[in-house]
């Protein structure tokens, strides 16, 4: 019974098992299992306080969970995986003095890739990826709002990392550019690379391979957007039918 | 190999960051040289005293400037989720501790030698002792207030916050280190604690070189307990300095 389980475990790109976390006396997660096969888009939706921000920090290594495990390629999230997962904060979390290729350059360099000329051709793919090699000298001060978007979303991938972890990383972009994210997302899983992506619109939702819509600390459902809009029974039914559905079966 | 290649790459993105706010820079020499102006030239008729007082005052304010200097930027780096967003690359807690301890430094220790050759070539303190000797015991209240400042910043979650630990850590110093009354008049509970404050022997060393003539060997008692507070400081910095 044991050994299909650890060969799931190893084939997972995030396995979670029994995962709770709380702030001192309040609880944020109560209990999440999840596990995210390896080149998928897998999107957590949730309201605001949901809990994805603590699961994406989670992943990270920035907590401990209380109770349960959390396994990324099998093994503890932490340093020694850092050259493997990329991960895009909330905040754009960048050095507003210096450039657009400052910034990756440095972020490169945290993340070992010491040798100067492997760094410059990683920092100029990740500029292109992300659209901004003709901003490449441009300080972060002189960008605008979605640009800095580009920019984190480019720290976060510049050492080709085999898991993203995205925290909400479309708020606030115009629809064009949320189309050209998606796009970016839609080529990397098709590589190989898989995905977390937390967002709380149903727009984010609709464009991932497989949804998690988080409530209170827990999953209510996992599948593929197909399967949830199928859950509220009704023809026509929209992802948010069935979020605000599951969500109302699940109070 | 990688590990020195992260440490050189913190200490020469703060470098930048520091060096391209310009109006930041200007404050970092221009502040000190108003304060210490302010204070020279009001005493320009008592010069003894202020021979007497500047030893003391060089070292409150090295300490004072590099600790706000420190604890803002290291808080922006917190509150910005720069540090988060750092933590979760392969950055060692010596990485950090060491390329920022380098970064402040920098900088720390450029404002702390133009408040020294203010105090003695413009505003013309008198002193005997060898500069270097003046600059090492400077150092030294140099790292133990870089290291103050990143460990002070983890308890603020705002600039308020980190300007409110100034009266809280640094007026006691001033008035129980001997910069205003010689610690042996103070009452006997307040001697008791100017013996644990870092400030009253880098005032004591200070004064012994630069009033009295006297070496480093004459001082290694003084530079002795200013290395164990610095490295008591940078423990403490580097058991918080993941906290975000």
């Amino acid at each position: 019974m044991t050994a299909p389980e650890i060969t799931t475990t190893l084939n997972a790109a995030v396995s979670i098992s029994g995962v709770e976390f709380a702030y001192g006396n309040r609880p944020v997660l109560k209990g999440i299992d999840l596990e995210i096969p390896r080149g998928v888009a897998f999107g957590v939706l949730g309201a605001n306080g949901a809990g994805k921000t603590t699961l994406v920090r989670l992943l990270i290594g920035r907590l401990k969970a209380s109770a349960g495990s959390a396994l990324i390629f099998g093994e503890e999230p932490g340093p020694a995986l850092a050259d493997s997962v990329g991960y895009m904060p909330q905040l754009n979390a960048l050095y507003e003095a210096l450039t657009v290729r400052e910034n990756l350059d440095f972020f490169a360099r945290m993340l070992s890739l010491a040798n100067k000329d492997l760094r410059a051709n990683a920092v100029a793919r990740a500029m292109n990826v992300v659209g901004l090699s003709d901003r490449a000298d441009s300080v972060m001060s002189e960008l605008s709002g979605g640009m800095r978007q580009r920019v984190s979303l480019g720290a976060a991938l510049v050492h080709e990392p085999e898991l993203l972890l995205l925290d909400e990383p479309t708020v606030g972009l115009d629809p064009e550019l949320r189309a050209t994210f998606w796009q970016h997302f839609k080529d990397m899983t098709e590589a190989g690379t898989t995905i977390l992506i937390s967002s709380h619109t149903m727009d984010d939702a609709a464009h991932c391979d497989t949804l998690g819509f988080m409530r209170d600390g827990v999953f209510i459902a996992t599948g593929t957007p197909d399967e949830l809009r199928q859950s509220t029974g009704k023809p026509d039914s929209t992802l948010e039918d069935a979020f605000l559905h599951l969500s109302r079966a699940s109070a | 190999m990688m590990s020195v290649d992260r440490k050189l790459a913190i200490t020469a993105r703060i470098a930048k960051e520091i060096r391209r706010d310009h109006r930041s820079l200007a404050l970092i020499i221009g502040a000190p040289i108003i304060v210490m102006s302010l204070i020279g030239f009001s005493f320009q008729d008592q010069k003894p005293v202020l021979n007497q007082a500047a030893p003391a005052l060089i070292a409150t304010m090295a300490m004072f400037f590099v600790f706000v200097l420190t604890g803002i930027s290291f808080l922006r780096e917190r509150s910005q989720g720069t540090l988060e967003r750092l933590l979760s690359t392969a950055v060692s807690r010596s990485d950090l501790l060491v390329g920022y301890l380098a970064g402040f430094l920098l900088f720390a220790l450029i404002q702390s030698i133009i408040i020294l050759m203010y105090t003695l070539f413009v505003v013309d303190v008198e002193y005997s002792g060898k500069i270097w000797d003046i600059i090492l015991i400077l150092l030294m209240v140099t790292i133990t207030s870089v290291s103050m400042g990143i460990f002070v910043s983890t308890f603020a979650k705002n600039e308020f916050q980190v300007v409110q630990f100034i009266p809280l850590l640094l007026a006691p110093q001033i008035f129980l280190s001997g910069v205003i009354l010689p610690t042996s008049q103070l009452p006997g509970y307040f001697q008791g604690i100017s013996r644990v404050l870092p400030l009253t022997y880098a005032n004591r060393a200070l004064r012994d070189i630069m009033l009295r003539g006297a070496s480093l060997s004459d001082v290694s008692l003084e530079i002795g307990v200013l290395a164990l507070f610095a490295v008591v400081m940078l423990t403490a910095a580097s058991i918080t300095v993941r906290k975000t």
